[in-house]
């Protein structure tokens, strides 16, 4: 930058020199000067995490005061009410949608999984509008759904309408959905650890270093501006964990098998009665959320109001054990009724809140029922019905790091930990075995989509070199050797190329030509001293097959060398091993469904 | 080349214009949703608010009509616009205790502990869960959170009652040892109220440390002469040490009080005549002293034949031996002999209170010389050889 003031003067006079010099100190600036998209991205990503926290706040206080005018200050509403609420509100919720909202149907976890992979993550605003009323209204008006996905598709929405806005390229349109749906459901559950997890593992469908650091900041921020505004008390107050004893670790397990069978009936219930009702005729269909209100509002009429919104309220009373063990388990069973009816009815609202409550409740019920048969177990049912929500969560959703993490994030007591692996690990593996599919890629084909199997994704086998390369090859040239003393092991071979060992160094290759022309030079130099010898591209046997693929299509092999020992040759790879060993995955491990 | 420049321009002004023009702009875009979340929110804290204390106050007042199923309800209410609140949770614990669901109160205080565990009153409602469930340990733990905890006021008031409850444990279990140590350490912290020292005085009667509970008592009614408890407390006090004398001041004093009731004219009686019987007294003369064995020996030899009599003739086989004993002694109970061997007056005085202590539980209610005896003997226990 010490370069006179002359040369950023365009009318001074030009000499060679000087046209040359200037030259170089324009493209120096231009490249330092112009628009960086990735360094803005980052700066982006805070302001779409502060944009979708103050969209949660309002989003939440909205549904809040939904449900004060329809049903009420009370904790359980009268019952006209709670009859009335949710179907009349599922009948203007429908006119909406099917009107003025088109977009807003659904959960809103799919929709921002198909706006990432089929529209380059724009996501329409009107879809963030409607999304952010209706849901209001369902969710305050009593239909059993959770305020998470929909949050989650506001944040994404609101990212991709400032990276309209920007006109940011295609790439980072893509990335920046993401980034705003872990924003929104940081600040809808008030957990960004679990909320960055829940969208790489669901969303995203693998861990990606460039765009992490985006989501991570984007879930801080949302979080830090929703805690602004509403406080930074969790959606649920936790009891201590306290001591584990060995022992409560069979009833954690029995809560993983009851959570899996769980989560298999809600998945087949909703897998089930999905397709019927998308099946009945446009007319009927227009009826639905306030068919599913007018069940739900009888369910809290029979005298379940629990089962009513997003049920944070009842899972705190689950969780200071305020019910008996019979009542926590019909709490769960209807409330699988309830959010199914209102989910499958197109109603909008997520059902991350219904299956914490699902769990929550089982896992209260079987604290319940150890502490009245086994009281010198002192587990609490907090922790139980904490547990509960993890096992839903690994077995329904079927995101089981986000179920550990979120246990732990909620909690903030890491001795959850071996309960939640226990309770989860049972959960998943049954509902893996009774369950193919799980249940958002069942509602994303039933959606006539084809989007990336996030379980298939995250559990595909990984090809290492080491499973594709042939051994040693029998002939290795000595680099210190002669041409004359190589010649006899090579000349009776019907081989192109040939490796030659190089002491401490990566080995070389030599042509079968290039050799006998040596040969015949009578060239007595070592083999190494040589111009005839070529350095070749090495592998080492840790190496992702899919990064050495690019490799070789362009050689015809290429050597597998110790990462300790460069010189040591431990086998070679060529393209046909690199296909064989891919043609033998898919032979060995087949997809899941 | 002039292109160029133009060019630079135009990126220069992207990186020195664009990028912070575009920071500004996402700032003020900022501050204002900043500023209408802020609005809206307010507006909802305050509904929130005052939804809270309305329902709260519900609660209360279901409490005060006696319906702490209703007032569950109504705190549990209150506890969705204001989830952390103490009080509210406070008093849902108190409603469900009072409902009955002691599990789900029990829940309620361990979590407020967790909170805070040096609150003096969650401790103290704990405490009661762990006594009514036996659990010694965890009661002696949160009756010492509540003794030396946090109390919203009158914290000296509450930690002595958290004491006092402590004690009444310690009692209820038969440790009196316990007992009497925080009885110790409650007596020396009492402030100048008769009532206090008077009830400290019944525990230490209530422990048997009757000359503490003495001390107690005459501390009692110094600053309130005509308190009734303490001066019947004192008179009984004092009869069990065997100091007759006060017990009979204390006790007429207390018989002229308005609060007077039969027992206290019973032991008074019993008292007058402990008093007339009492052969240990200090300063006698040892003609008085036989005089009055004698006539221990007299009440007791007719207790027994009523006794006798009442069974038709034939005594209870636990009161033969002693009948026997009594029969061998007959002859010899007259003054001439004790004053001749005065060291058969004990051994006299000895059989007539045996007779008195077997006969109390066969023979039927004792009148006010027997149980003058038996309080005799419990004070003075003396070997009959």
């Amino acid at each position: 930058m010490s370069t006179p003031d002359t040369t950023l003067n365009p009318a001074s006079p030009s000499s060679d020199s000087f046209v040359a010099a200037a030259d170089a100190f324009r493209r120096r600036i231009t490249a330092q000067l112009s628009f960086d998209e990735d360094r803005f991205f980052l700066i982006l990503a805070v302001f779409i995490g502060i944009f979708a926290g103050l969209a949660v706040v309002c989003f939440r206080i909205t549904m809040e005061w939904v449900r004060l005018y329809l049903l009420g200050s009370t904790l359980n509403p009268p019952p006209l009410r709670a009859f009335l609420a949710p179907c009349l509100t599922g009948l203007l919720i429908s006119l909406l949608i099917f009107t003025i909202f088109k977009g807003a149907a659904g959960s809103g976890l799919n929709q921002t999984k198909a706006a990432l992979y089929i529209f380059d993550g724009y996501i329409p605003f009107r879809t963030v509008i409607g999304k952010f009323i209706t849901a209001s209204l369902a969710i305050g008006s009593g239909h059993s759904l959770g305020p998470e996905d929909p949050a989650l598709q506001i944040g994404a929405g609101l990212a991709s309408a400032v990276g309209t806005r920007l006109k940011l390229s295609r790439k980072k349109m893509r990335l920046l959905a993401p980034v705003g749906a872990a924003a929104g459901l940081a600040a809808a559950f008030n957990a960004p650890i679990s909320a960055v997890l829940f969208v790489i593992e669901e969303v995203i469908g693998h861990w990606s270093a460039g765009i992490l650091g985006a989501i991570v900041l984007a879930a801080v921020s949302s979080v830090v501006t929703m805690r602004l505004f509403l406080g930074a008390e969790p959606l649920f107050r936790i009891p201590s964990v306290g001591v584990i004893r060995w022992q409560e670790l069979v009833a954690y397990a029995v809560l993983g098998i009851l959570g899996g069978i769980a989560s298999v009936v809600f998945s087949k219930a909703i897998g089930w009665l999905r397709p019927k009702v998308k099946e009945t005729p446009m007319t009927l269909q227009v009826l639905y959320p306030g068919i599913a209100g007018l069940l739900i509002g009888l369910i809290a009429v029979a005298g379940f109001p629990q089962v009513m919104g997003a049920g944070y309220d009842f899972m705190d009373l689950a969780m200071h054990d305020q019910y008996t063990w019979e009542i926590l388990g019909l709490l769960a069973g209807l409330k699988i009724l309830a959010t199914t009816l209102s989910f499958v009815s197109g109603t909008p609202g997520g059902m991350f809140a219904p299956t914490l409550y699902i769990g929550a409740m089982l896992g209260g019920a079987v604290g319940t029922v150890e502490h009245n048969f086994f009281p010198y177990l002192t587990g609490s049912v907090g922790t139980y019905a904490l547990v509960g929500m993890g096992v839903l969560f690994a077995g329904f959703l079927r995101a089981p790091i986000t179920s550990v993490f979120m246990a732990l994030e909620v909690s903030g007591d890491y001795s959850i930990i071996l309960p939640v692996l226990v309770a989860n690990t049972f959960s998943y593996l049954i509902s893996r075995r009774l369950q193919a599919a799980p249940v958002l890629e069942v509602l994303t084909r039933l959606d006539g989509l084809s989007l990336p199997a996030m379980e298939e994704k995250r559990e595909e086998e990984t090809l290492n070199v080491e499973d594709a390369m042939s051994p040693r090859p029998s002939i290795v040239l000595d680099g210190d050797k002669s041409p004359a003393e190589a010649w006899p092991f090579v000349s009776h071979t019907a081989e192109p190329f040939f490796l030659v060992s190089l002491p401490n160094q990566p080995p070389a290759q030599i042509s079968f030509g290039e050799l006998r022309h040596l040969v015949e030079a009578d060239d007595h130099r070592p083999l190494r001293e040589t111009q005839a010898i070529s350095p070749v591209p090495y592998l080492h046997p840790d190496e992702d097959l899919e990064d050495a693929l690019p490799l070789a299509t362009r050689h015809s092999f290429i050597p597998v060398v110790n990462r300790a020992d460069l010189s040591q040759i431990l086998g070679v790879l060529d393209l046909g091993d690199v296909m064989e060993a891919y043609r033998k995955s898919h032979e060995e491990f087949p997809a899941p469904y | 080349m002039l292109h160029d420049w133009k060019e630079m321009n135009v990126l220069r002004r992207d990186f020195v214009v664009r990028e912070p023009l575009l920071v500004v702009i996402l700032v003020l875009i900022t501050i204002v949703f900043s500023t209408l979340t802020h609005a809206y929110s307010r507006a909802y804290d305050r509904r929130r608010n005052q939804l809270g204390q309305q329902w709260f106050a519900e609660g209360n007042a279901e409490l005060q009509k006696n319906k702490p199923a209703a007032a569950v309800d109504a705190f549990r209410t209150s506890l969705i616009y204001d989830s952390r609140n103490w009080d509210y949770r406070l008093h849902l614990a108190e409603a469900l205790s009072q409902v009955g669901q002691t599990r789900q109160a029990l829940n309620y205080y361990q979590s407020l502990w967790q909170l805070n565990p040096k609150n003096g009153v969650v401790n103290l409602h704990l405490a009661e869960f762990a006594v009514r469930s036996g659990q010694v340990a965890d009661a002696e733990r949160y009756f010492s959170g509540a003794i030396f905890g946090d109390w919203p006021n009158n914290s000296a008031d509450h930690r002595r009652e958290a004491l006092f409850e402590l004690i009444n444990f310690y009692l209820q279990r038969g440790d009196t040892g316990q007992a009497e140590s925080q009885l110790i350490i409650l007596s020396a912290n009492l402030p100048e109220d008769p009532v206090l020292h008077s009830r400290v005085a019944d525990l230490y009667a209530h422990v048997g440390d009757y000359q503490r509970a003495l001390d107690q008592y005459r501390r009692a009614f110094h600053l309130d002469p005509k308190y009734f408890p303490a001066l019947f407390g004192a008179g009984e006090a004092a009869f069990h040490v065997g100091d007759y004398h006060a017990a009979e001041t204390y006790l007429t004093r207390a018989s002229h009080e308005d609060a007077a009731g039969p027992e206290v004219k019973n032991l008074l009686q019993i008292t007058q005549a402990a008093s007339a019987l009492n052969p240990f007294e200090r300063g006698l003369r040892e003609s008085e002293k036989i005089q009055r064995v004698l006539r221990s020996f007299q009440i007791a030899s007719g207790r027994l034949d009523a006794c006798s009599s009442r069974s038709g003739g034939s005594l209870p086989s636990k009161l033969a031996p002693l009948q026997q004993r009594r029969n061998q002694w007959k002859p010899n109970a007259n003054p001439r002999y004790l004053s001749r061997h005065p060291d058969q007056i004990d051994p006299l005085f000895v059989i007539a209170t045996e007779i008195e202590k077997q006969s109390q539980s066969v023979c039927g209610e004792p009148a006010a010389e027997d149980s003058a005896l038996l309080a005799l003997a419990n004070s003075h226990p003396l070997d009959e050889k």
